[in-house]
């Protein structure tokens, strides 16, 4: 209950996760995004500009070398990044679509000047002519050009790489195969599916006329790199791009072929780089390398198995933020049926990067976010059905998530699953929401009668299995009768569904973006609080508030993304300590180069005592059990831990290096104590004693009973006085501790009757001797006695003085505010919070003493009175104890940090309040007043009432 | 539909590649496949299993294993009546897993949940390789949470079918003639579903007992 009420508090924490988050995408983003450009381009300057493109090998080509010249002109917007030249045409988008690699461009020159048009006449590697006209501000085409100059040049290093790559694209074996009619070439390599066959039936005529289009289509229209796409590309697409063909297309269409083409090393070195390595990814790839796809006939080979595990760990290595999670091995073999290793890489990693952001990530926010917003385009778009899944409980995501994070293959036989991600790389992720919207539609009427999970299933199960078959088999119209049920989900989804958009999605998923990201927190906390280590002394709701402290400082962790480390190194910790201990908070010594020294020596006692794997790094658990160490009620328990501490070698004793080292963290651990930021118990309780002791005198005799008890009206407290007094206490503690601790240390000298009592044992004695010796002798470098004290010394004289007894048994245990649930701006509220109480408490305590020694003066003449003021004066004399109330919680805060603040606060307020009588006559309220203005103690209130102390 | 059917929605947990799809593969089909491909969110399947002269059904919801699915696993833990926690008898790290599904089921699931614990891979173990995880250190772990424990081998259908008939035997069984009172009487869920569906004046009804 504590725990999901804390959660409820931490909101204002989500939302700026959240919103850190969620993508405002910048001009350039969204550029790069639409022609799938790599990440390192961005938009150097843009024109508007008519263009004509004739491919080398084009019938206007043809036309041109013979004298006419002929070609299409597209008016547009053309862009210029580090590496790409881009156009779009303005008018109508599909129309014409170029995206060329700079470096494809072999010529650039002036076209022949007319009087008002400016234009140059581009040329490329294969003889493709590019002419490209600029509308506008004569300068600003200057400035274009100019810009495309020095890029041009820049790209000059890039254009080597050029040849060997063309080489690995199958369009340009198409072209040089049977255009050029070359001889020496050879087919480039290609995926699993070149040797084992593609999944389908091999329908080569189709394939082969297929291959005949595009390769229509290159010769028009340029190809890979220097591409122009329009109307017919897409159709070509929606038809099915030819196996031979898929590996090429997928990559143009994802950008994966220029991402490849940027970094031409890069899947090798990472490779090498990591060869032998281990990680918790590789051994979950491991597991699953025979379970991707195992039906078709490379997967069952090594030859498969071996390129899957290396482009899965090739990607674990390069994005170890994702690493590997299931369904990524179905989508990389599936891949690698088209494509090489290296293609396979890149395509794999645009797709986690920009198709499918966060599905694979370790807390998997993509899948959930992209659930959620298809349920409500589900509930958008078909509302019958969606009403009847909510009627019936039945779970969308059960069947849907497949379909989204492993791309429609472990779902439909594989030929469709292809099919549809031919479209998926052209088009995007809007794709598998249309989709699979058109496979709830299409199977709507059959679903509405699925009253549970089981059936809907089934349902679906078995579309997916007749996806081949005639959509409408009893039509008597041959035609109709020949349309396959692909054919009719291919229909509705790309022609009902096209209005859903890209910028639908991203909407929906801004929408339901917080809400997921919180579930998201709230369960990886829950998950991760319910696998901490077993604690003694820190209870749930404590656990639940460091979890918090913990995860703020460590920033570089996002959980909800499930990226970055989860540990903290010493700096870290020291600023997460700060957050809750008021020993390790900033101050003003922080400046003081011996404070520093003490406080970073013990601070890397801690750290290196948690630090139980010998990490160098701190995990949640490991903090978890070292603080419910620190926080233990048993005096004992803490004292031998703290002694353990500075035992460095473990042999139960602290020699005098280790006995100064632990003055000298006693020094830091009380310092806000010792300069009189905070007010210990035992100050505290002489205050009380001293208001205590002035009511009596006020009152004398006349407190003959506790309803006639009248509490002061004004206290001031002469601050000074009692700060003054406690760190003298504290100094006083700290040198009696080195005193005391080499008083009693026991000396290392073996005793003098050594030699007497082992007479038997001669040889013994020798070793004995030895050892006695070598003491002795490493004794004599130190010119003070050789000593050392045993944990029961140390507590001994812990227990000698009653600051450090009260430090240790509680004072220091209070300082870790465990249980305070971190906020976003804990300074201001708590100090004043802690403030009041302090004050009403300490009234309560005062009336409480008051009360007590009024008891002892009269207990025999008011007996109720006497049960009335046990109730509340238990609070005080529990005190020795070492359990505390509640209520008392922040009354070491009793003097701020600040001292105006403090002030200020005991400026204002009247404290009432409000005392219940047990004998049920209704509550007796009783005022105790403590104005604390300087004026009131140098012109007293002529109230009878008031108390005043003075030094 | 037969009123003496019982229908009891199971769920299984276990670390990737303990076997869980093969333990409901051998259950519901008899059958064993070496590479199963690994399960992606959640499969559904269902079987029936007598037991006595009664029908149980079990809605079998089979997960994902891997850690970073763990998120999804509320979803289909939802209402469930009766848990298989797996763990492989050679991997000690997946028994490790399985304590936290068995403390997660414990504190988030329903109430009254019927939880299985199950070593399996068994078969390995007979072939020489070694055992990894105490048969007595389960053991204990069942009787100290009150599960039932089964160690099975999907490969030779060793222990499988028990399994699942001793979670049918402690699933309060669906009484054709008192289907009220059952409604009542059971503390753990039994398919509201069913109940709704046989008995649509019921859930409105202000019959005793009935504190749901």
């Amino acid at each position: 209950m504590s725990f999901l009420g804390n959660l409820q508090q931490k909101v204002p924490f989500f939302d700026r996760i959240a919103e850190s988050f969620t993508p405002a995408l910048t001009r350039d983003e969204r550029f790069k995004l639409q022609y799938r450009l790599p990440p390192d381009e961005k938009i150097l300057d843009d024109t508007n500009a008519d263009i004509s493109f004739v491919g080398a090998f084009s019938k206007a080509h043809a036309r041109k070398e013979s004298g006419q010249t002929m070609a299409y002109v597209y008016s547009g917007k053309l862009y210029l990044t580090p590496h790409f030249l881009v156009f779009k045409d303005t008018f109508d988008e599909n129309s014409c679509d170029m995206t060329l690699n700079i470096s494809t461009v072999k010529r650039v020159e002036r076209a022949p000047e007319t009087s008002y048009v400016f234009a140059l006449n581009v040329t490329l590697y294969n003889g493709t002519k590019i002419l490209i006209q600029f509308l506008g501000l004569r300068y600003r085409s200057e400035q274009f050009c100019n810009l495309l100059k020095d890029k041009l040049k820049e790209n000059i290093p890039v254009a080597k790489k050029l040849p060997s790559f063309l080489d690995t694209c199958y369009s340009e074996f198409l072209i040089n195969k049977n255009v050029l009619k070359l001889t020496d070439i050879n087919t480039p390599k290609a995926g699993l599916g070149q040797k084992y066959k593609y999944p389908g039936n091999p329908q080569l005529s189709q394939e082969k006329m297929k291959l005949r289009l595009w390769f229509d289509y290159f010769k028009e229209n340029g190809l890979n790199l220097a591409i122009v796409k329009n109307h017919i590309f897409q159709k070509l697409i929606r038809v099915g791009v030819p196996n031979r063909m898929r590996g090429e297309i997928w990559e143009l269409c994802s950008g994966a072929l220029y991402l490849r083409y940027a970094n031409s090393d890069e899947y090798q070195n990472i490779l090498e780089e990591n060869q032998g390595k281990k990680s918790r990814a590789i051994d979950e790839i491991e597991k699953d390398l025979n379970r991707s796809l195992p039906e078709y006939t490379a997967y069952q080979k090594e030859e498969g198995i071996s390129r899957l595990r290396n482009v899965l760990t090739a990607y674990s290595w390069k994005n170890p933020d994702v690493g590997y999670c299931q369904a990524m091995n179905i989508v990389a073999a599936g891949l690698l049926i088209f494509m090489t290793e290296e293609q396979a890489f890149w395509c794999l990693t645009t797709l986690c990067e920009n198709f499918v952001p966060g599905y694979y990530s370790k807390t998997m926010y993509g899948t959930l976010l992209d659930q959620k917003v298809f349920e409500t385009l589900v509930s958008e778009r078909l509302p019958e059905l969606w009403d009847h899944i909510e009627a019936n409980d039945i779970q969308l995501s059960v069947v849907s998530l497949p379909w989204f994070l492993s791309l429609f293959f472990t779902s439909m036989p594989l030929e469709f699953a292809f099919r549809i991600m031919d479209i998926f790389f052209m088009n995007g992720y809007r794709t598998l929401f249309q989709v699979s919207l058109a496979i709830l539609k299409v199977n709507s009427e059959d679903l509405l009668q699925a009253e549970e999970d089981g059936m809907f299933i089934a349902i679906l199960k078995n579309y997916f299995r007749t996806l081949d078959e005639s959509a409408h088999p009893d039509s008597d119209d041959p035609k109709f009768k020949h349309i396959t049920k692909f054919q009719e989900l291919l229909v509705t989804a790309f022609k009902e569904f096209n209005i859903i958009t890209d910028e639908m999605v991203s909407q929906e998923r801004n929408k339901h973006r917080k809400r997921v990201f919180e579930n998201i927190e709230i369960f990886v906390k829950k998950t991760q609080v319910r696998q901490m280590p077993k604690t003694f002394h820190l209870k749930e709701s404590d656990l639940s508030n460091i979890y918090e402290i913990f995860y703020q400082s460590v920033e570089t962790y996002k959980i909800s993304l499930g990226t970055g480390s989860a540990n903290m190194n010493f700096e870290i910790f020291s600023q997460f300590l700060g957050k809750f201990c008021d020993w390790c908070k900033p101050t003003s010594n922080d400046t003081d180069p011996i404070f520093i020294q003490q406080k970073n020596d013990f601070l890397h006692k801690l750290f290196n005592d948690w630090d139980v794997n010998e990490a160098g790094e701190l995990t949640l658990n490991n903090v978890i059990s070292g603080l419910d160490k620190l926080v233990t009620k048993d005096l004992m328990e803490l004292l031998t831990y703290f002694f353990s501490l500075f035992d460095g070698d473990k042999d139960g004793e602290l020699k005098r290096e280790e006995v100064l080292q632990m003055s000298e963290a006693l020094l830091f651990l009380t310092t806000p104590w010792k300069s009189g930021i905070y007010v210990d118990d035992l100050t505290l309780k002489t205050i009380e004693m001293d208001i205590a002791d002035n009511i009596i005198k006020e009152n004398g005799d006349s407190l003959n009973s506790m309803e006639d008890l009248t509490l002061p009206t004004g206290v001031t407290i002469n601050e000074e006085k009692y700060k003054n007094e406690q760190i003298e206490r504290y100094l006083k503690a700290a040198s009696n501790f080195l005193k005391r601790s080499f008083e009693y240390a026991k000396s290392l000298e073996l005793p003098e009757d050594f030699n007497l009592i082992d007479l038997s044992d001669n040889e013994e004695d020798d070793i004995k001797k030895k050892k006695f010796e070598s003491i002795k002798h490493n004794a004599a470098l130190d010119p003070a006695h050789p000593k050392a004290i045993d944990v029961a010394t140390f507590r001994m004289i812990i227990l000698a003085d009653e600051t450090y007894e009260i430090f240790f048994g509680r004072t220091l245990r209070e300082s870790i505010h465990v249980d305070e649930p971190c906020d976003a701006d804990p300074s201001k509220n708590r100090a004043l919070r802690g403030m009041f109480d302090g004050i009403i408490a300490d009234g309560r305590r005062v009336a409480a003493q008051v009360r007590r020694r009024v008891d002892s003066v009269a207990t025999t003449k008011s007996a109720a009175a006497s049960i009335h003021t046990t109730g509340h004066s238990e609070t005080t004399s529990n005190f020795a104890n070492t359990s505390r109330d509640d209520r008392f919680e922040d009354l070491d805060d009793f003097s701020s940090e600040l001292q105006e603040e403090h002030e200020d606060l005991l400026d204002s307020p009247w404290v009432e309040m409000t005392m219940e009588k047990e004998d049920s006559e209704g509550p007796e309220r009783k005022l105790l007043n403590i104005p604390t203005k300087k004026e009131n103690i140098e012109q007293p209130d002529e109230s009878h009432n008031l108390l005043e102390f003075e030094a | 539909m037969n009123s003496n059917v019982t229908s009891v929605k199971l769920v299984l947990l276990g670390e990737a590649a303990v076997g869980k799809s093969s333990i409901v593969l051998r259950f519901v089909s008899n059958d064993f496949s070496e590479n199963k491909e690994p399960t992606i969110g959640a499969a559904f399947l269902t079987q029936r299993v007598n037991i006595g002269n009664h029908t149980i059904k079990f809605e079998i919801w089979d997960t994902a294993g891997q850690e970073r699915f763990a998120s999804l696993a509320p979803m289909y833990y939802r209402n469930a009546q009766a848990a298989l926690v797996v763990y492989d008898v050679t991997k000690p790290q997946s028994f490790i897993k399985a304590r936290h599904w068995v403390k997660e089921l414990q504190e988030q699931a329903n109430k009254g949940i019927i939880i299985a614990l199950v070593g399996n891979k068994a078969d390995i173990i007979e072939d020489g390789e070694e055992r990894k995880v105490a048969r007595e250190e389960a053991e204990k772990l069942a009787e100290e949470e009150g599960l039932l424990f089964f160690e099975t081998s999907a490969k030779t259908g060793n222990n499988v079918n028990e399994t699942f008939l001793a979670i049918g035997e402690k699933i309060p069984l669906k009484n054709s003639s008192s289907a009220n009172d059952q409604h009542h009487d059971t503390n753990n869920n039994n398919n509201q579903r069913i109940d709704l569906d046989n008995n649509p004046v019921d859930a409105a009804s202000n019959a005793p007992g009935c504190s749901c």
